[in-house]
């Protein structure tokens, strides 16, 4: 490669690495009094519920998520209590309102007498069973969404405490759903007042014996809630609709309990088997409708209804500070790293800079702009492993080439045999962790999926790394040299004298 | 080489009582996976800001209540502050909103705290609030809480399963380049990494999240696979040497230990100081935990691949060799035969 080609490539190579860094890593304020934030792909890229930090202009806190407590009826809390206690001026309607209810959990929540207590506080058996179905129920929602970071505690015994991630796109309407509980039921009609049972439920029947499954489906960036029908169903809800038209508005309202969930408007018989309800459903809301409908087939009359409250903001669970460490001992490794390959080869570190640097960026990129992916300390364990694995690799290049040189080769011919002799040693390595991390990110659920995932994809641009992009610039580096062999720091095998 | 596969018996042993260790201990009391909080208690003091309390206020009630737990002889693991979002009741929107008017100051305690410490611990703050003068319609609330955590075993067998199927298909993938032999080697190692790290953490009861057992297998795989990997491929290396590829299945193991001990404790070191200076880095709190932990999966293939895996290759590679032979004089006697 001739000097000018190789300076012009060089530049616009550094240029290109320059901006993608520029990019990936600079966020900054600027305009009058610095109104307006330039934010990096670091800043924006999603955090998990135990990374979180501070980003864009109006400084929105991306990471952490929220917690919201499910009250069952019949139970207050405290606060709640004493609120309404304040509220009642006249004495009588006071002691019948302390009446009505008794102190539980050192008065932290209070029970309604004869829907959650008897006279004596003593909780009723009933509720008891009744309040433990609803916990499987919703922790089985919330499992079903596999979202790394959700969970569901049991608090002071009768609430729920329930946690969503921020990352989610809608945890608001994930967490006011799953808070439904009761017998999924679809109705017909005019208006929701007017509407009639499509399935008349006989004694002996559920309502699984109508609908058999519900399920979240896409397709070509659709996303829909598929109910599927059973023959009993399929004939019940064909029955229910026949006189749809488009004559005439109609609909066929989805209810879980009490509330309605779904409101369509049907303008002919719905004959099929399987029932598509698509809307603005994204990925998240529709997986979060058919699971809390889905869940509902199984519900029935006698399932205790929810209030969701004491909703708060909660931070990311490793602390405040522990993203800005995670990049302190990213740099510290990074220097690390750095300062091993310039001792070792010189100027040739520069290549394994740009090879790194170039690697780095588009991991970011990537972790920010797949859906699924986003930043966590377990995805950066991945990182960190393909990081490893990519300057291992250029290492033994390096190490190859250095050999050959050593034995009188021309530099040109050092670099072609080292890279000949590491090429399938780079591919083999390259090929088990990524086939590794791929295999398991099909298997396993979030955050595991997630670093899997990282850990397959940064395989394949370690391997890309090492055998192309290292290669390429060490061609435009090395041709600008006069000496090569110092460049790299590579010396001939002295010859001993006889 | 000699001394390490005259000890293959003592890694088997070794490996043996603690992985047996450890799937007894895990039968009896699982993880300890006291990282989630599974069983936690917490004080809440509310404060509503519709009308403002002045920092001074906000730092009295902190200073009250740290002043209380220590008064009732408790210690909190964290304090959180955190800002009222409005109460998820519609459908119609998708995000939480702050409500602007609560914030709370969580102490987290952990599960084994007194109840009737932090009972009387909400009593002397409420005492101490009673006491004090705020701004006219400042409402201050104190409650304490008891919290269980739900297991979740989808995300937790899924995992287990990930990992299973991940190594055993990058081993067939060595199978086949490398042949069953460093397979069959690797595949042993392998089992016996993840089942060693999290037979640790069942052993040890070191707190650990309910995921992390199996971050740390995946480590544990991963880093197995690839010290095999370096060993694999100076063994084929040899085997094309003419000068080497007649040694004896000792010899062979042994020239292969001898140019690759270097990488692998090179590549093992590195891991292992990368991970200790996250975790130093971290300082404390979860994180930090998560990276020291995984120091364990990576000293368990390190200790693998320098002892355990060569010593059994010795004898995997051993029996293939005699099959080998078996099979060349089986088809040049049949060859024999065939001439006459």
């Amino acid at each position: 490669m001739g000097k000018k080609k190789s300076a012009l490539l060089l530049v616009l190579y550094t240029l290109l690495i320059a901006l993608l860094c520029f990019i990936c890593t600079v966020s900054f304020n600027y305009g009058t009094d610095g109104l307006y934030r330039f934010s990096s792909i670091l800043e924006i890229t999603q955090k998990d519920a135990d990374l979180g930090g501070v980003s864009g202009a109006n400084e929105a806190y991306l990471g952490g998520g929220y917690s919201a407590v499910y009250y069952p009826e019949g139970v207050i809390s405290a606060k709640e209590y004493e609120n309404d206690l304040a509220g009642i001026s006249d004495e009588a309607d006071r002691a019948e309102y302390e009446n009505r209810y008794r102190a539980y959990a050192d008065g932290t929540l209070y029970l309604e007498v004869d829907v959650a207590c008897d006279e004596d506080g003593t909780v009723l058996e009933s509720f008891s069973a009744a309040f433990d179905v609803a916990v499987e129920t919703i922790s089985a929602r919330y499992e079903g969404m596999h979202v790394d970071g959700a969970r569901v505690s049991v608090r002071d015994g009768y609430t729920i405490e329930v946690f969503l991630p921020e990352m989610m796109d809608s945890e608001y309407y994930t967490v006011s759903n799953f808070a439904l509980t009761g017998e999924l039921s679809m109705t017909f009609g005019t208006s929701e007042d007017e509407a009639t049972e499509v399935f008349r439920v006989r004694r002996g029947e559920t309502i699984a014996d109508y609908v058999s499954s519900v399920s979240a489906q896409s397709s070509g960036g659709t996303h829909y809630v598929a109910i599927r029908f059973t023959d009993d169903g399929t004939s019940a809800i064909s029955s229910a609709t026949s006189g749809a038209s488009s004559d005439t508005t109609n609909y066929l309202y989805i209810y879980v309990g009490d509330t309605a969930v779904i409101s369509l408007t049907v303008s002919e018989a719905l004959t099929n088997s399987v029932l598509y309800v698509s809307g603005s459903y994204t990925a998240e809301s529709a997986r979060t409708t058919a699971l809390l409908l889905d869940s509902a087939i199984s519900g029935s009359e006698s399932d205790l209804s929810f209030t969701a409250e004491d909703a708060y903001q909660i931070p990311a669970s490793y602390g405040s500070d522990a993203l800005m460490w995670l990049y302190i001992s990213f740099a510290i490794a990074f220097v690390a790293m750095m300062v091993f390959f310039f001792v070792r080869y010189g100027l040739l570190a520069f290549t394994h800079l740009y090879t790194y640097l170039l690697f780095t960026a588009c991991t970011i990129l990537c972790v920010w702009a797949i859906p699924f992916l986003y930043l966590s300390t377990e995805v950066y364990i991945a990182f960190l492993i393909t990081s490893l694995l990519l300057s291992a690799s250029n290492a033994m290049t390096f190490e190859a080439a250095r050999r050959e040189y050593a034995l009188g080769k021309t530099f040109a011919s050092s670099v072609k045999t080292g890279y000949k002799k590491s090429l399938w040693k780079i591919f083999d390595v390259h090929i088990v962790v990524a086939l590794f991390g791929f295999i398991m990110y099909f298997i396993a659920l979030p955050g595991l999926q997630a670093a899997a995932f990282v850990l397959g994809l940064t395989a394949v641009f370690s391997g890309l790394g090492a055998l192309l992009f290292n290669r390429f610039a060490w061609a435009i580096m090395a041709a600008l040299s006069k000496k090569q062999g110092a460049f790299c720091k590579f010396k001939r095998e002295e010859a001993e004298d006889e | 080489m000699n001394k390490r596969s005259r000890l293959f018996p003592v890694w088997i042993a070794l490996s043996a009582v603690i992985i047996i260790a450890g799937i007894v201990l895990f039968a009896l009391f699982g993880f300890n996976t006291a990282m989630d909080r599974t069983e936690s208690k917490t004080v809440d003091v509310s404060y509503n800001v519709v009308v403002e309390l002045s920092e001074e206020n906000k730092q009295f009630l902190q200073d009250t209540s740290e002043a209380a737990f220590s008064a009732n002889g408790i210690s909190y693991d964290e304090k959180l502050e955190l800002e009222g979002q409005a109460d998820p009741s519609g459908s119609s929107q998708s995000s939480f909103y702050p409500n602007g008017n609560v914030f709370t100051v969580r102490y987290i305690f952990d599960g084994s705290v007194s109840s009737e410490a932090l009972s009387a611990s909400v009593a002397d703050i409420e005492e101490a609030v009673d006491a004090a003068t705020f701004a006219d319609g400042a409402e201050i609330y104190v409650s304490s809480h008891t919290l269980a955590l739900e297991g979740q075993s989808e995300a937790l067998w899924r995992a287990a399963v990930g990992v299973a199927v991940g190594a055993v298909v990058a081993l067939i993938y060595i199978g086949i380049r490398f042949g069953v032999g460093c397979a069959l080697t690797g595949l042993a190692a392998a089992v016996n990494d993840i089942l060693l790290t999290l037979a640790f953490f069942a052993i040890t009861r070191v707190p650990v999240y309910a995921f992390a057992p199996w971050l740390y297998a995946a480590i544990a795989a991963v880093a197995s696979l690839a010290f095999w990997l370096v060993r694999c491929m100076k063994l084929r290396e040899n085997a094309k040497d003419p000068a080497l590829s007649a040694l004896s299945a000792e010899e062979a193991v042994g020239e292969v230990c001898k140019t690759t001990d270097k990488t692998v404790f090179a590549l093992s070191g590195i891991a292992l100081v990368i991970l200790a200076v996250c975790a130093a880095c971290m300082s404390v709190g979860g994180a930090a935990v998560l990276f020291a932990g995984a120091l364990v999966p990576v000293a368990a293939a390190a200790y693998s691949s320098m002892l355990l895996a060569p010593a059994l290759h010795v004898r995997v590679k051993s029996a293939f060799d005699k099959q080998k032979a078996k099979r060349a004089r089986y088809h040049s006697k049949k060859r024999a035969v065939r001439g006459e």
